[in-house]
């Protein structure tokens, strides 16, 4: 220390490495002796007791109602058959049939239709992914208005009346034009092309997720002013607000519902049987809980009753399907039998 | 050689600052004139001619997927995907391990495994951090997800820096290799994460191993750029001297660089670990699970619960920063004999052990759960901390969701007005005007700013976004980037310079900046979609929220650092503080703005595309719609024209990034 400031230096600079490479060798040394026994301890309890049911994946959509119905399952498959279940939460279409392929989802309780795409038929061929019958709910998509607006427009009941008024659902990002409030960019909706080929005037916003859209649209609501937006039912918020549905064209042969696909697609939206879906693994794995899958059918009623506690009452969705199952005996057994 | 020698003698004191980028404002005024003119003057309509568009792209990416999908699925897979498979299914389990042995710890043993290691390498100080953000975890309920989070960050975390950092080496030593990456680490930044999701989905389907993967793409390249910059700043003649007496390359990267670099690469790790934490919940939209798929679906169910989750991952990003800072700092050779004696050090490492032994061995004893215990035994009277903050959260949405209150009232206004007199307009300008002018515009607004070669980049990337089809969408995503970066750079330097100003100021936004910046931008999404009900608009006001701290902390360190020789001489002649601000210190600014200006448009660039979420439409929808309805070519075609646009915005703004050293010069 008291040679000369550049011997000093020097000497502290090999120090310096010395002790790095010391403490980088003791630190892994400790780093290896707790990852060993951390792995030993760990491949202990890995084994685990295996139940007859075994784990249940099931998959959790994005809007309310699929919620409901796996939270209502999910208690039941826990509380009565003993099963493990575990939750995803992968969009609907393609990116959960290959999940499913993949052996990633065991069970989806409520698919609009997607199996009828063209995407959604390769995995239906292979036998990846198994339609295995409806949830007891038929869906219903549409362009909805509040009700208290047929009072001064009667004529909105039916898309032909929105010809001409169109500017009375004016906003500040549709100019001239009628504004036309589009859905969740995840659903089904061919909006643009019906606006298009009906001739109307309206220009189609962008909400957003679904939460931005009931944003926009419900504070409309509550100032009382003009909205016309995408929305679908059962939904619980159909309860707290008095929505119309309008009418739209008569289905005809031939019509189109994906706006991506050209053709003609000038009529309403279809009612969808919603389904419910199983992966080939799950299929053949033998678990009780395949069964009860099968049976599992429910009305739009229950559905939205433990959706509005959830999403509406903002209760712990574990509590919601406690308090369902406990009230509804009957349709639980109906489910085991 | 010449940096270094730049670096070693400070320029003189400068009185009168000579603002270089005057005269390039005045030229790229010139030519937005220009093209606002032929906008205006236009007879015809100019979209981008069809006969310019690759029109079935889409369909042969389409195919392209199927193709992708029945490839993988099939019994016997070529040689590349049981390579894919192999790799995501091993992620898979490694992720699964870590996180079934952070439940095996319990939360009682994960608690004091945790706090011990970090107390003992990063100090006490570190230590109680690190407990305060294991308490919070378990208080706001959310144990399961964030041990679920933290997993899976270990994973990802250490796969990129094991990529990383030998990569930075090598590019710290090659000149050739630094050249030839470079190009692609700033695409791998550029590109909003969301745009490179669907192609990782259906690389390596949903779950842990593409959150991990998508997770690393963006967190590599800081490895790479800090490990690179920390060998490259070993001082020229150590290296020289090292290999003049006579040490090989093995040597001199093991005794010298790498010793010497230390530092630099521990900062490394920790921009890593934060850069990774940031994609936490765009992992949830892909099967990463934990925190960020709370608030993903939480947006759709539960927004409050969203908003918990948010502050979580910002406890955690909070906690992960301080601890591996500290012991970054704490474990440097440089300091470690200077504190601490080494007979205690090896007294210290065995009680660790002990410590973390005996907390898991009594919390399994006590029979302690797996996860903390939710509301199991607790007395009804009692209400949790975690039911608390959800009420408390859920008034403030409550509040900010009625339209009758005054709030309201002014933010609705606000976003009303952003969008009728900024955005429409800009929109409107950039969409309608003939396509030639635009793409000449740009190109040439990139050659006055940055040179000629970021303007035949910034040409070529143009020509790009017409080629695919998606002209218009990105236009229309360029003026929303456009209008948000010119809000945040405002409110950055209007507060900046209060900051600069006002010690006490900048000691309150400092925790305001970090929070910003920490804080997944889908959270802060949440407040505005309903303050602010005009579809574009939140989305451009999470761009500000995110990039404004960034000018910010420029202007303020631009407008700090103004010599105080000049202040004093400028004192002298009589100007009055006002005098000073706005003839010294605001051209100084104005340098710091120019700087912040290209960073700060990737930024907005990235938040502006996560937007389509929520509602703003351009490019950034397409791809939210593309991957979310399983749309491969729509969304891969977004996404590269997203790619193109970020990468032509780089070079058109690059020049003001580089400038600063010309100015001194």
């Amino acid at each position: 220390m008291n040679g000369s400031r550049g011997a000093h230096n020097e000497r502290e600079d090999r120090m310096s490495v010395r002790g790095g490479l010391r403490g980088g060798v003791r630190l892994a040394g400790l780093a290896l002796v707790v990852v060993t026994a951390l792995a030993v301890a760990g491949s202990a309890i890995g084994g685990g007791s295996a139940q007859s049911c075994g784990t249940v994946i099931i998959n959790e959509q994005s809007w309310s109602g699929s919620t409901a119905n796996t939270y209502v399952a999910k208690y039941v498959l826990e509380k009565r058959l003993g099963c493990k279940v575990k939750l995803t939460q992968v969009t609907e279409g393609p990116p959960y049939f290959q999940a499913m392929r993949d052996g990633k989802v065991d069970v989806a309780l409520e698919d609009w239709d997607n199996t009828l795409t063209k995407a959604g038929k390769t995995y239906t061929k292979d036998g990846s992914v198994r339609v295995v019958g409806s949830n007891g709910i038929t869906g219903v998509i549409g362009w909805y208005i509040p009700r208290y607006l047929l009072k001064q427009y009667p004529q909105f009941k039916t898309w032909r009346g929105l010809k001409g008024k169109e500017s009375v659902f004016k906003s500040p990002e549709s100019g001239s034009q009628g504004m036309f409030l589009g859905g969740d960019p995840s659903y089904v909706q061919k909006d643009r092309a019906l606006i298009k080929e009906l001739g109307l005037n309206l220009k189609h916003v962008v909400a957003g997720a679904e939460p931005a859209q009931v944003a926009r649209w419900s504070q409309l609501y509550k100032q009382k002013k003009p909205v016309l937006f995408y929305w679908y039912d059962p939904q619980y918020l159909n309860a707290q607000y008095d929505l119309v549905r309008i009418q739209l064209p008569k289905r005809f042969a031939g019509c189109v519902d994906d706006e991506k696909l050209s053709g003609k697609h000038a009529c309403e939206y279809p009612s969808y049987g919603l389904d419910k879906l199983i992966s080939k693994k799950f299929a053949t794995s033998g678990s009780p809980a395949v069964k009860f899958v099968r049976n599992w059918k429910w009305t739009s009623a229950d559905q939205n009753f433990v959706a509005n506690l959830i999403a509406g009452k903002k209760m712990k969705p574990e509590k919601a399907a406690e308090q369902w199952v406990k009230a509804n005996p009957g349709k639980v057994n109906a489910w085991l039998k | 050689m010449a940096s270094v020698v730049a670096e070693t003698v400070t320029p003189a004191p400068v009185i009168v600052h000579r603002v270089w980028w005057r005269g390039r404002l005045v030229r790229v005024v010139g030519i937005v004139a220009l093209m606002y003119v032929a906008y205006r003057a236009r007879t015809l309509e100019y979209p981008w001619p069809d006969r310019l568009v690759w029109n079935t792209l889409s369909i042969h990416l389409d195919d392209f997927q199927v193709w992708l999908l029945a490839e993988r699925g099939q019994e016997n897979q070529s040689f590349v995907f049981t390579v894919f498979e192999g790799f995501s299914s091993a992620i898979d389990h490694l992720v699964d391990w870590f996180n079934r042995l952070l439940l095996w710890l319990t939360w009682a043993g994960a608690v004091v495994a945790g706090t011990a290691v970090v107390a003992r390498f990063g100090g006490v100080r570190a230590g109680l951090i690190t407990l305060f953000a294991f308490a919070s975890f378990a208080l706001l309920g959310l144990w399961e997800e964030s041990m679920e989070t933290l997993a899976l960050m270990l994973v990802s975390v250490s796969l990129s820096l094991l990529v990383g950092i030998p990569l930075g080496v090598v590019a710290g030593r090659s000149v050739q290799f630094r050249r030839a990456i470079t190009p692609v680490l700033d695409a791998m930044q550029i590109v909003p994460a969301f745009a490179y999701l669907m192609p990782v989905v259906i690389l390596f389907s949903i779950g842990p191993a593409a959150a991990v993967v998508s997770t690393m793409i963006y967190a590599i390249p800081p490895a790479i750029r800090i490990t690179e910059l920390g060998i490259r700043r070993v001082p020229i003649n150590t290296v020289e001297a090292a290999t003049s007496m006579g040490a090989t390359r093995g040597q001199l990267l093991r005794k010298v660089q790498l010793p010497l670099a230390r530092r630099m690469i521990l900062l490394g790790v920790n921009q890593t670990i934060l850069f990774a934490l940031s994609m936490v919940v765009i992992a949830g939209l892909i099967g990463g699970g934990g925190l960020g798929a709370v608030v993903t679906s939480g947006l759709y169910s539960n927004p409050a619960l969203a908003v918990l989750a948010g502050l979580a991952i910002v406890v955690m990003a909070m906690a992960l920063d301080r601890s591996t800072e500290a012991i970054a700092e704490r474990t440097d050779p440089a300091r470690l004999h200077l504190d601490e004696s080494t007979g205690r050090t090896r007294l210290l490492t065995p009680l660790l052990v002990a410590v973390i032994a005996v907390g898991i061995a009594l919390s399994k004893a006590l029979g302690v759960g797996a996860a903390y215990p939710d509301e199991a035994g607790s007395p009804p009277r009692t209400v949790t901390i975690e039911e608390w903050l959800l009420g408390r959260i859920q008034v403030v949405l409550d509040y900010v969701q009625d339209p009758t209150t005054w709030v309201f009232a002014v933010t609705e206004r606000v976003g009303v007005f952003i969008l009728q007199h900024l955005l429409l307009p800009l929109q409107e300008f950039l969409v309608e005007a003939p396509w030639f002018t635009t793409v000449a515009g740009l190109t040439a607004i990139a050659f006055v700013v940055s040179g000629l070669r970021p303007a035949l980049t910034t040409l070529a990337m143009l020509c790009l976004i017409g080629f695919t089809g998606v002209w218009a969408l990105a236009m229309d995503t360029l003026s929303q980037v456009l209008v948000a970066t010119a809000i945040a750079v405002v409110i950055g330097v209007v507060l900046g310079i209060l900051a600069a100003e006002s010690e006490r100021f900048s000691k309150a936004m400092r925790p305001v900046n970090d929070l910003l910046q920490t804080l997944p931008q889908l959270v802060y999404i949440i407040p505005f979609i309903y303050l602010m009900p005009v579809s574009i608009v939140p989305g451009i006001v999470a761009g500000v929220l995110y990039a404004f701290p960034v000018t910010l902390r420029l202007v303020e360190r631009g407008v700090r650092d103004v010599a105080p020789t000049s202040v004093e001489a400028a004192t002298a002649f009589g100007a009055s503080r006002r005098q000073v601000l706005t003839k010294v210190k605001l051209p100084l600014a104005g340098d710091a703005v120019m700087l912040g200006v290209n960073q700060a448009i990737i930024m907005v660039l990235a938040v502006v595309v996560i937007a389509g979420l929520v509602g703003s439409g351009g490019l950034g929808y397409e791809v939210a719609q593309g991957l979310v309805r399983g749309q491969f070519g729509q969304g891969v075609i977004a996404s590269i024209a997203i790619l193109a646009l970020g990468i032509a915005l780089d070079r058109v703004t690059q020049g003001t990034r580089q400038s600063r050293k010309e100015g001194i010069a």
